[in-house]
């Protein structure tokens, strides 16, 4: 026990970087919608907005709304601190997709156990994020709602674990694997509990300043059962100035989290039922 | 009587190693004893005034809390730990805390860049701490047009520029009583020696024998040993070297270049330490800039070493400019010579 508790100790709060570690593998703490294995800096904040419109085209979209900008399909505001160079934990507050939450809370713990290095020959970054999520939305009185909390609070929670596996292959090209679980307390007639998901991803640099980055989560589950379920799709473009990180992204996924866009996606990319989006970060110290 | 003659020179053998042993050990003790004499006592006892922040001597606790300071922004004290200096910098961002010449009265770049890279020491943009006890004046030359008036009493006074330093080179805090305290304890533990100086074997000998000394004897002593060391550091803002007169790298030497892109670029900016900006050994740094080689923006390399930024409201991270004393034209073509083969 005391052994785990030291390579614990050493692994998330050992601050002792090596000269050959790989940095900027990507550019922020986000790829388009799951975590990266870049950490924010020891005592760093990290203010966030992150928004979603409504459907581009499609019965939804198109010219009557603007290609989605009447609609905000979910926005989340966060706040998140990196407790050391390796662990980084953040609170954040979504809209919610309203299929079937809204006003989600989410908060995580990120850590980062392994970075790629030439000199000691470690060839990927790996990364372990954990999500819990609560919503404080009214109940419905529908006993076929999956809003039908009945007023217990563990109807109201889900859970997600990701690992997240990087390598910096060039200068300009970094992809990223992320198998990812996600466990909901209490789900629909027609849903599961739990849903394991593989992400890819990879991110192009054009520059110092701009980068392309395409991700996929491909689910693993019975699509018979889930009828209506669909996996997430996003292409985004980063770009980053001093202490800012912009993205601009398009995404057939609704809502923030990996509750959100693993589980509750139902959209389609060629029903034209994807949307744009972006995230603004901004790094800040408040104190050394 | 052969016996009592033997005995007579078994004692008289016994006494002379034993008057020799002695006067080894004297002559050892004399030359440590000059060596290590603090250049400050010594200046004192050939006559000169003592500095308006003269101090006894040291205490090794508050020196090492000092040191603490300096490293970390914050020290611990009766169990409690201090709030931070800064929120953006430590003095070690800037300021070496080890010698950074052979001669310590040298402020050549070139030999700066020497004996840094011999001794795999940072190179960074403001002097060392090492022997700032024995300086006199601070804050040098063009700060004064950075600065202004907020160095008027810092020119002649090092707590004082520490002061300074805290609240507005770092973005910080003055420094309480207790703290500045402890950081002039390190300062005084870490003044020049005589050993630190490049006095002449003749002169060292002389020192030996002070109290032979008459008073202009001690006069020019006094005169050379201040010559010896530098009693402040000059520092001259240059403009940003024109575009016709940039080389971008051609002639440069880009193995020096490496070493400054490592210990002068990197040691502020790798993987966004200090600073937002984040840089690496990498073909997208370079390529950065390259493509603003010709410009007059922060991303000219020209530019930004000799201009800087400055902090201002939500970024208070800033980097301060590189002076003539600190960084060469040449040392600059290195550097673009560096980054024109990492960019490839």
């Amino acid at each position: 026990m005391k052994k785990i508790g030291l390579l614990f100790f050493i692994v998330f709060f050992g601050s002792v970087g090596f000269s050959q570690d790989v940095t900027q593998t990507f550019n922020s703490t986000r790829i388009v919608n799951s975590h990266s294995t870049e950490m924010l800096g020891k005592k760093m904040w990290e203010y966030r907005i992150e928004h979603r419109f409504g459907d581009f085209a499609g019965t939804n979209g198109g010219a009557q709304t603007a290609f989605g900008f009447d609609n905000a399909a979910d926005i989340r505001m966060a706040m998140e601190y990196g407790i050391t160079d390796k662990l980084m934990a953040g609170i954040g507050r979504s809209k919610g997709i309203g299929r079937p939450y809204t006003s989600l809370i989410d908060g995580f713990l990120a850590g980062r156990f392994l970075t790629q290095n030439k000199e000691k020959k470690i060839p990927i970054s790996a990364a372990i994020v954990g999500t819990m999520y609560y919503t404080y939305m009214k109940q419905v009185n529908d006993l076929q709602s999956v809003a039908y909390f009945d007023g217990k609070l563990t109807r109201r929670l889900a859970y997600s674990s990701q690992l997240v596996l990087t390598r910096k292959f060039t200068d300009r090209i970094s992809v990223a694997l992320m198998p990812t679980y996600v466990h909901r307390n209490y789900v629909a007639q027609d849903d599961v509990n739990d849903l394991f998901s593989l992400g890819a991803a990879i991110n192009i640099k054009i520059n110092k300043h701009m980068g392309v980055i395409l991700e996929y989560f491909n689910n693993f589950e019975d699509d018979d059962f889930r009828v209506n379920a669909t996996n997430s799709l996003g292409i985004g473009f980063e770009f980053v100035t001093n202490g800012h990180n912009f993205h601009i992204n398009w995404t057939n996924s609704r809502g923030f989290g990996e509750l959100q866009y693993i589980a509750l996606t139902q959209e389609d990319w060629l029903r034209g039922q994807f949307r744009l989006g972006f995230s603004i970060s901004r790094n800040f110290k408040i104190k050394k | 009587m052969y016996r009592l003659l033997s005995l007579f020179s078994i004692l008289f053998v016994i006494l002379l190693f034993s008057f020799q042993k002695g006067s080894v050990e004297i002559t050892k003790f004399v030359e440590v004893e000059v060596d290590g004499i603090s250049l400050e006592d010594l200046r004192i006892s050939l006559g000169a005034e003592k500095s308006a922040f003269h101090m006894d001597g040291f205490d090794a606790e508050k020196s090492k809390i000092g040191l603490e300071l300096i490293k970390n922004g914050k020290a611990k004290r009766k169990l409690f730990k201090s709030c931070a200096i800064s929120s953006y910098f430590v003095c070690t961002d800037c300021h070496n805390l080890t010698r950074e010449f052979e001669n310590p009265a040298d402020q050549d770049p070139t030999d700066r860049f020497a004996y840094a890279q011999k001794n795999n020491l940072p190179f960074l943009p403001a002097s060392t701490f090492w022997g700032i006890y024995n300086r006199r004046k601070f804050y040098n030359g063009d700060y004064i047009k950075k600065y202004g008036d907020i160095i008027t009493k810092a020119k002649n006074s090092l707590p004082e520029s520490i002061q300074v330093c805290a609240k507005y080179c770092s973005s910080g805090r003055y420094l309480k009583n207790w703290e500045l305290e402890a950081i002039m304890h390190y300062f005084k533990e870490n003044e020049l020696r005589l050993r630190d100086l490049n006095l002449s074997d003749a002169q060292k000998k002389s020192i030996a024998k002070l109290s032979e000394m008459n008073a202009e004897e001690k006069k020019e002593l006094l005169k050379a040993i201040d010559n010896s060391y530098a009693q402040g550091y000059s520092a001259h803002f240059l403009e940003t070297m024109p575009r016709d007169d940039r080389k971008y790298g051609v002639g440069g030497d880009s193995e020096k270049g490496k070493y400054i892109y490592d210990k002068a670029c990197l040691h502020c900016h790798l993987d966004g330490r200090v600073t937002f900006l984040k840089l690496d050994n990498d073909k997208l740094s370079a390529q950065m800039f390259l493509k603003n080689k010709t410009n007059y923006t922060d991303l000219s390399i020209y530019q930004i070493i000799r201009q800087g930024t400055y902090a201002m409201p939500g970024r208070n991270q800033y980097m301060p400019r590189f002076t003539k004393e600190k960084m060469s034209d040449q040392q600059i073509e290195d550097l673009m010579a560096y980054l024109n083969e990492l960019a490839k």
